[in-house]
């Protein structure tokens, strides 16, 4: 019997959203399993961190890994992951540029921590309980002290390719299951692409794919920026040229416009396209580029500007640990986070 | 090209224009350091005929398949080294310039790190010259005809230049009669009146059956690029035809009345009218902007001359370039300024040298008020020079002169009539200042102000100028009857029309502005567009007859081959990965862009004759599908890598 490749998947920081677009795959789930092995997959499965380091090296052919680099043990596992599979694939935003929890790094770890366990509307901690990285739990009844280990948080999250080498990217977030299905079929058809490519999606930008991009008027020029949930778009008509801040002539195709069918604008989930250095850079020379200002009033377009209220949460939403400036200076060791403590 | 670079480096001394604070041998020596270099030399002069010899040389044998010269500007010497490496067999856009220069000699002491910085511009050069690929320059057929827009001395000129070489010439006129202010001046100098310099030109233009005339046009489309424009040209009724005699009956039975702007208002026309006796076209000319079509002429024309019934047409013409020479306005005073429009004896300067011409109402008497006045004081920088709230910031450069001609023709005919000049500073420059020493002897009394600028006061007892006299430092009030306020020139009222069709672009002052003064003179910066007469800006009649010639003889250079090269350092569109997005499309200051539809697909297409190479589409691509050639994101990336320092390669 030939060897069917192995696969492995790991979740580093994530939602569950990759996860979820894996089971998405519905029926065509079946012929995933007809073709590959799954040596190591924990949303799913009982394997332990011993199982995957008993493999030889390189003997895994792709592993895919989902999620930002927040902890240790993250970094500890893909470095793992990576000498023992052939391949490795960021797969989703957040392990490609940072993703969503990336924006983080705008605050130093122990702002994080704070604005997450003291000061978050929906958070109820009156004891004040932040993280720490020993706790022992003196359990009385039984005459006994528990010791409970959690991973250490790295000072900032890094995309996977800052922790280690990355031979593909599968962009999104999630990934839809077609881009999922198409990266799998390019992969295992053995006519790999060339290192560090973007599989499953497009090399176009989103508007290539999108219905409304024929309805575009010949120049686009925007004279403020709204907001989906301050107006209301018309549909059937270029979101851009309602003056909504799409992302989708910045942003890489292949979601075949799912957002914009649901009259939403596009927010940048399958990041840059080829050639590109810098996702936000590039998309606020782009809104510079359609603002329709002539002469130029300093006032009117600070009064545009000024109705986007978190500028770098819309350039960066999924790629800021992955820009040129990619996080907040001194982002150092936390202060607040205790080495032990025994309750 | 796939093939591995292998770049020659070559620093000039300039003399000691560089070595003086580049140790040039020291930058030579680091550029062997560096990747892909394969030989570093410095010369003392790397233009001189040997400089250019070592590049050639070390080509062939080094087989050198990318060159940097590290040396001056390459605005100075880029075409003498492209021609050099062309000559030795490279692409001529293989090569880069490092400019240690303008960029670090010039402005630096400290030898040290002035040679630190040397290296560095260095390495930004090498490091974009390994990414630098052969280009080739386009040829598009080109029209041979030109249109001049604008029919006063400057279009005139530029025309008859043209026409002179053999090429034809579109001559379009917004007014029924060409000539422009010049035909209106009484006397350009004591001896010459502008009525005859224009009548001169007139019988040239008429003699040439390569001009073509048309007046009452205006300009209302353009499209196309260099070689290749479509001007539309709308041509509107003059309702009179070349069988009119000049009879002047139709102007008796015509019932409407309006001001004459031909005279700056001093008298009325008619809806029919002929703006001046030697105007050209030679014919009557309806108002078509006024006239209630009473018919009253046509019923009185003997000649058959006169036709309601013309309808405004629209023109396509096709040309190869375009000469815009539209002129200025004359600054008009407000209602009050130094008492204009309150009293009928103050008057415009454009108004006396109106009187003056024998062409006039008064028939060159200088009549105001029924009479010939005992004293007269022109007030200089009216309009001009921040004199007051409504007043431009520049000097208009020719009320001086006319003021003082006209001072000089009043005492010649008049030599007992009072004649002052007001003025803040007298700008009659080069030969005009023997007008100035001639009026001093003609006794015209000269009354200099600073700040503080002349009030008139109209009184029962008459006219009065209070001023503040700043050579002798004491008040005036000098009684007059009659004042004349020397006004300068304004950018035409209709130049945002103007701006919007030929998508030319304003200085500060507000007139259209050359491409670079010194670099680029009387080029508007889209090619094929060239300038003359008083659109860039105030000059007197022989200087804008001569921006005329000039504007020619560049259009000629472009016309003569009937096809044009086209720089190959433009934008252009990888259709792989262009989406059709169209933020290329509005950002383009040429409209060079646009969408059309490749295999289905919306894709950006440049038009290769109208992209002017200023990158702005490039920056402003979100999918980096559009490059500029000779400037692509990898090139400029590997530059900034490498003066931060950073990984060489990329
Ligand atoms: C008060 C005063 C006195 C002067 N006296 C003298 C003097 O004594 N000696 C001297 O050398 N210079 C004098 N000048 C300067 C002189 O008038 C100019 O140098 C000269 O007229 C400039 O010629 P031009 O062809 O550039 O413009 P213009 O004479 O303004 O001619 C422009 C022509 O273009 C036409 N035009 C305008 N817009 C359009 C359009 N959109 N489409 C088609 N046609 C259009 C106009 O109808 C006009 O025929 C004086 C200027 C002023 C203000
Ligand atoms: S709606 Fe967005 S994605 Fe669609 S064409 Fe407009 S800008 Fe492009
Ligand atoms: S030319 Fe003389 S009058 Fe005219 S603006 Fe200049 S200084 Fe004033
Ligand atoms: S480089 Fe781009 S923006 Fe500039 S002229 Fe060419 S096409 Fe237009
Ligand atoms: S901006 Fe770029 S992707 Fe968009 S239409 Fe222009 S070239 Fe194509």
């Amino acid at each position: 019997m030939s060897e069917k490749p192995k696969v492995a998947w790991y979740w580093c920081a994530s939602c569950g959203g990759c996860e979820e677009s894996f089971v998405d795959l519905a029926e065509r789930l079946l012929k995933v399993f007809e073709a590959v092995d799954i040596v190591f997959c924990p949303v799913a499965m009982d394997f332990k961190r011993e199982d995957v380091e008993k493999l030889p090296d390189g003997s895994i052919t792709v592993a895919l890994i989902n999620g930002g680099i927040r902890l240790k043990e993250h970094e500890e596992m893909v470095k793992l992951l990576r000498k023992k599979s052939k391949i490795v694939i960021a797969y989703g935003a957040c392990s490609a540029w940072g993703g969503i929890p990336g924006l983080a790094n705008l605050y130093n770890l122990d702002e994080a921590l704070e604005r997450k366990y003291l000061e978050v509307p929906t958070i109820e901690n009156p004891k004040e309980v932040l993280p720490t990285k020993k706790i022992i739990v003196n359990i009385p009844e039984a005459k006994m002290k528990a010791e409970l280990e959690l991973p250490e948080p790295l000072p900032v999250l890094l995309p996977l390719d800052k922790v280690i080498d990355v031979d593909y990217y599968i962009p999104g977030c999630p990934p839809t299951p077609d881009v999922f299905w198409n990266a799998l079929q390019a992969l295992l058809s053995g006519n790999l692409p060339p290192k560090g490519a973007i599989v499953g999606a497009s090399n176009r930008s989103l508007c290539d794919e999108c219905s409304l991009n024929e309805t575009k008027p010949e120049k686009v020029l925007v004279k403020e920026f709204k907001r989906p949930d301050k107006a209301k778009p018309e549909p059937n008509k270029c979101l851009l040229a309602q003056g909504f801040l799409c992302m989708g002539p910045v942003t890489r195709g292949g979601c075949t416009a799912l957002c914009i069918k649901g009259n939403m604008p596009c927010t940048g989930c399958f990041g840059l396209l080829d050639g590109i250095v810098d996702y936000g850079g590039k998309a606020i020379s782009y809104f510079g580029s359609i603002l329709d200002y002539s002469p130029v009033e300093d006032k009117e377009i600070k009064k545009a500007f000024d109705s986007i209220p978190d500028w770098v949460g819309t350039i960066y939403k999924y790629s800021l640990a992955s820009a040129k400036l990619s996080h907040k200076a001194g982002a150092k060791k936390p202060k607040r986070i205790k080495e032990v403590v025994e309750i | 090209m796939t093939e591995e670079p292998r770049i020659g480096v070559y620093v000039c001394h300039c003399g000691f224009n560089i070595a003086g604070t580049v140790d040039v041998k020291k930058v030579a020596e680091f550029a062997k350091t560096l990747p892909n270099v394969v030989v570093a030399k410095d010369y003392v002069f790397m233009c001189s005929e040997p400089g250019q010899d070592l590049i050639k040389a070390d080509i062939k044998a080094h087989n050198l398949n990318r060159v940097v010269v590290s040396a001056c500007s390459p605005s100075l010497h880029e075409i003498t080294f492209r021609t050099a490496v062309s000559e030795a067999g490279l692409n001529k856009y293989l090569l880069e310039m490092a400019n240690i220069r303008e960029h670090c000699s010039w402005v630096h002491h400290d030898k040290e790190k002035a040679t630190e910085k040397a290296k560095e511009i260095v390495r930004m050069a090498v490091a974009k010259a390994r990414h630098l690929e052969p280009l080739q320059e386009l040829e598009v057929k080109a029209e041979t005809s030109a249109l001049v827009l604008g029919g006063g001395v400057a279009g005139m000129r530029a025309a008859l230049e043209l026409a002179n070489y053999g090429f034809n010439v579109y001559l379009v006129e917004k007014a029924p009669t060409i000539g422009g202010k010049a035909a209106l001046i009484g006397y350009v100098d004591p001896k010459t009146k502008g009525a005859e310099i224009v009548s001169k030109m007139f019988d040239r233009v008429k003699d040439c059956p390569r001009i073509q005339v048309l007046t009452n046009a205006e300009l209302i489309q353009l499209s196309g690029f260099a070689g290749n424009y479509i001007a539309k040209v709308r041509l509107n009724p003059r309702y009179v035809n070349e069988k009119c005699t000049l009879c002047g009956e139709c102007e008796e039975v015509c019932p409407i009345e309006v001001s004459n702007e031909y005279n700056f208002g001093l008298n009325k026309r008619k809806a029919i009218f002929l703006p001046f006796s030697n105007a050209y076209p030679p014919y009557y000319a309806i108002d078509y902007r006024v006239c209630v079509k009473c018919g009253e002429c046509e019923k009185v024309c003997r000649f058959g001359a006169i036709s309601l019934k013309e309808e405004p047409k629209v023109v396509d013409l096709k040309v190869g370039s375009i000469i815009i020479a539209t002129g200025y306005d004359p600054y008009r005073p407000f209602k009050g300024e130094y008492g204009y429009g309150l009293h009928q004896n103050i008057m415009t300067l454009f108004q006396l040298e109106r009187l003056l011409d024998p062409d006039s109402p008064t028939k060159g008497e200088l009549i105001v008020g029924n009479k010939i006045p005992k004293s007269i004081a022109f007030i200089q920088c009216v309009g001009s020079r921040n004199t007051t709230p409504g007043a431009k910031e520049y000097c208009s450069r020719m009320c001086c002169t006319t003021a003082i001609n006209s001072a000089v023709k009043i005492k010649e005919k008049y030599p007992d009539m009072n004649v002052y000049i007001l003025y803040k500073d007298i700008m009659t420059y080069g030969s005009d200042e023997t007008l100035y020493e001639e009026a001093g002897k003609k006794l015209v009394q000269f009354i200099k102000f600073e700040e503080k600028i002349p009030k008139v006061s109209i009184t029962p007892e008459g006219l009065f100028i209070d001023v503040f006299e700043y050579t002798i430092q004491e008040n005036l009030r000098i009684p007059v009857d009659a004042i004349v306020l020397s006004i300068g020139m304004l950018p035409p009222r209709d130049i945002e029309e103007l701006i919007a069709v030929t998508r030319v672009s304003c200085g500060g002052e507000g007139f259209v502005r050359e491409a670079h003064l010194k670099l680029a003179p009387v080029e508007a910066p889209t090619k094929g567009i060239f300038l003359a007469g008083c659109i860039t800006g105030p000059k007197n009649i022989l200087e804008s007859i001569r921006m005329g010639s000039a504007a020619a003889a560049k259009a000629m250079s472009l016309l003569s081959k009937g096809k044009l090269t086209i720089e190959p350092m433009i934008a252009q569109v990888n259709e792989e990965k262009c989406s059709g997005c169209a933020i290329c499309v509005g950002v383009c200051p040429y409209s060079a862009i646009s969408i059309k539809k490749v295999n289905g697909d919306r894709i950006a297409y440049v038009e290769k004759a109208l992209c002017m190479g200023c990158g702005t589409c490039n920056a402003a691509c979100p999918s980096g599908a559009m490059q500029h050639l000779g400037f692509k994101d990898i090139q400029l990336l590997a530059q900034t890598r490498a003066v931060f320092g950073g990984e060489m390669n990329v």
